[in-house]
């Protein structure tokens, strides 16, 4: 993908990018989800872990970081899960010790996407501790494979996404340059609070794109089906689940056109953003039960792809930030 | 009105309650899943304490127990393993018809066989024709009994079979015209193939089975010659309050693991069972699972009274799975990122959940024939 171009098309030309803007990377996720191609995870390559080397980088950083993650020769990961901090982040635990110009990290990382093949990862740390504010203790360093220390725990089972890595990463007196810090000591909390509304926009983009691809496959299946129409009683009652899922479906592109053009605007997406996350993501598992029972027997087999997606978007309301944590944010905002 | 269940019953589900929590060890099953692999000796000792047939007669090795007391078995089994509950509450699947329909010679060779894990039974059924009623596998009459060809899919355990019943048009205007067949799985022209990887309830592969000029006695026909249609919806309806006491299992297993991790998993500074978005999932999906509890406990009541209602049996079927989904949906949520690993046991749950929503009637058929039942047929 990198060769052809499909990776961060919207780095600058002097980066190696294509110059390009946001969209075509969205694009890219979108045709990757409706291809049913989880397990590359180029979004989060592309979309939710290189915008914080370019946002927050030096030019020294992303001359040396960047040209790789747009030809595919580094793989990027993210890391801010921990075993007891999952949707409470400001609670981690992995520390970033600074000695002279090198930081020692100590700490787990889990269900870190990307873990086994990951070349660099962007590491959430505490670089203090008791500053009054847990999220003023936390900064962003980077750590490249091969870093003393560094090393990867187990690659973890799960329902879906099989095509992809989610592990544990494992630091023991893990040694990184001072200079592998990403933007300022103390701030990396609100980093990931910028960045992860682009992620949770990546999530959405998938999420909706993944109801259209069960629901277009669906029908042709059911089109397939010679009999479908001879079970006249039946199909007039699924002719109304059909209905409502497309109009779900269509309301949903509707609802994400629109946050897509205002994210790309600059403007603040907090509140649509949370929303468009958690309820595309149901969406897409309300409408991948409903088809599977369209598909009858044939749908609990692994022969047909609709079975995978049905596994894999189960993933969506967890990821990047859960559906529960969507519902504060949004209360939040709304002041209740 | 009585909604207590008996002192034996109490004591059938506590006995199935402390089997399943002493043999079925999550990580086994987890393996078996992975495997989608039958769990052999689970199954074994399970039949050799009696469990998978219960509600047989004993003089065919049961206790002549009822659809309600098989019911709080299969639910106990299924609540602490969502894979090995299902694939021991199939292990014996078209012994029902043999139990109701069969002669006494063909009781005295099945039941003792599934009742004491010394075979599997399976009800090849289904075909892959969209419309269920349309069975084109086909028993000619010859002078020497009945020559069946045709192909049967989604049968539960077929490999593994060493019966199977086969639902074939025994004359030119079926469904009127139908009749079952208990077939040796060993007769000469059936062949056997495995239809992949699951999604869910793995431990019970599916299998396509092909008739080549099967030639089976004339005694091979299970009860009336001609009335196959009758007898598989009777089956199908006693097979509905089954997979409703499964999805019941599935369900509360599910909210079981939900709730426990709830209290223990910490963020904020305290057990999310705190938050009111975890307590209001777990307080729905409670309501869907005892509503459904008495609707399938009033469905194998009314079996066990002799009168099956067609109704209730469906709106049992309907609701037990569909809570099993909706609790094994939230229960997978409250978990978290954890949860969506396998080695949480719950997505397993969740997996077995829409897996056994799909099983042989699937939502829609199962709201059509409901709608049916209360409105009559649509014009």
């Amino acid at each position: 993908m990198g060769g052809q171009g499909y990776l961060c098309p919207w780095v600058e030309k002097r980066y190696g990018g294509a110059g390009l803007g946001l969209e075509y990377s969205f694009i890219i996720t979108e045709e990757m989800a409706y291809a049913g191609v989880h397990g590359l995870m180029a979004g989060l390559h592309s979309d939710i872990v290189a915008p914080y080397i370019h946002a927050f980088g030096t030019d020294v950083q992303k001359a040396r970081w960047l040209p790789g993650c747009v030809s595919g020769d580094s793989i990027l990961a993210v890391a801010m899960t921990e075993p007891d901090a999952g949707s409470d982040l400001s609670s981690i635990r992995t520390t970033a010790v600074r000695q002279a110009d090198t930081y020692i990290i100590n700490g787990e990382k889990i269900y870190i996407s990307n873990a086994m093949l990951a070349d660099l990862v962007v590491v959430a740390c505490k670089t203090q501790q008791g500053s009054g504010s847990p999220h003023k203790d936390i900064s962003l360093i980077c750590v490249e494979e091969g870093s003393p220390g560094f090393s990867r725990g187990r690659n973890l089972e799960k329902t879906g996404w099989h095509s992809q890595d989610t592990g544990e990463l494992i630091f023991r007196d893990c040694k990184v340059p001072a200079a592998n810090l990403l933007g300022e000591e103390g701030k990396g909390f609100y980093y990931m609070m910028e960045k992860l509304q682009q992620e949770r926009l990546v999530s959405a983009i998938m999420s909706q794109a993944s109801a259209e691809a069960v629901l277009k496959m669906t029908l042709e299946f059911l089109s397939q089906q010679k009999g479908f129409r001879k079970a006249r009683n039946e199909h007039s009652m699924s002719q109304t689940t059909i209905v409502e899922m497309a109009t779900d479906v269509e309301i949903g592109r509707t609802f994400l056109n629109s946050l897509i053009r205002d994210h790309l605007g600059g403007g603040e997406v907090i509140k649509k953003v949370s929303m468009a996350k958690w309820w595309t993501a149901e969406m897409a598992n309300r409408v991948a039960s409903l088809c599977l029972d369209l598909y009858r027997d044939y749908g609990y087999l692994e022969d047909y792809k609709i079975g995978r997606f049905f596994r894999d978007v189960r993933a969506h309301p967890i990821y990047a930030g859960t559906n529960e944590i969507m519902k504060r944010i949004i209360a939040k905002v709304l002041g209740i | 009105m009585d909604f207590q269940l008996t002192g034996e019953q109490r004591d059938i589900q506590t006995a199935a309650r402390e089997f399943a929590l002493g043999e079925f060890d999550p990580d086994m099953a987890m393996e078996y899943d992975a495997k989608q692999e039958f769990p052999v000796s689970i199954w074994k000792k399970a039949c050799e304490l009696g469990f998978l047939g219960a509600r047989f007669p004993e003089e065919t090795g049961g206790q002549g127990c009822g659809l309600l007391d098989h019911s709080l078995i299969i639910e106990s089994f299924c609540r602490q393993d969502s894979g090995m509950g299902t694939a021991l509450a199939l292990a014996g699947f078209g012994s029902e018809m043999i139990l109701r329909h069969g002669r006494e010679d063909q009781k005295a060779v099945i039941l003792p066989l599934v009742a004491r894990g010394q075979g599997i039974v399976t009800a090849a059924v289904l075909e892959e024709a969209p419309v269920f009623s349309s069975i084109e596998t086909a028993a000619r009459a010859t002078d020497h009994g009945y020559v069946i060809n045709g192909a049967k899919s989604f049968v539960t355990l077929g490999a593994m079979a060493s019966y199977m019943i086969v639902a074939c048009r025994s004359g030119p205007d079926a469904p009127h015209a139908q009749s079952n067949f208990l077939l040796d799985a060993s007769l000469g022209g059936i062949s056997i193939s495995g239809m992949g990887d699951k999604v869910g309830m793995r431990m019970i592969p599916v299998d396509r089975i092909t008739f080549a000029d099967v030639m089976v006695p004339e005694d091979s026909i299970v009860g009336r010659n001609q009335g196959g249609d009758e007898q598989l919806r009777e089956f199908l309806t006693e097979v509905r309050i089954e997979t409703a006491a499964m999805g019941m299992g599935i369900a509360q297993g599910a909210w079981d693991r939900a709730a426990a991790y709830s209290k223990k998993r910490v963020q904020f500074g305290k057990a999310i069972v705190n938050f009111g978005a975890i307590r209001n999932k777990l307080a729905d999906t409670y309501l869907d699972i005892q509503t459904a509890r008495l609707i399938t406990y009033k469905a194998a009541w009314s079996f066990d009274r002799g009168r099956p209602d067609a109704r209730e049996t469906l709106m049992a079927r309907m609701a037990a799975t569909r809570a099993a989904y909706r609790a094994a949906y939230e229960a997978v949520q409250v978990f978290g990122g954890y949860g969506y690993m396998t080695e949480a046991h719950i997505e397993r749950f969740y997996r077995d959940a829409k897996a056994l929503e799909l099983l042989l009637e699937q939502a829609p058929i199962q709201r059509a024939l409901l709608a049916d039942q209360l409105l009559g047929e649509a014009q």
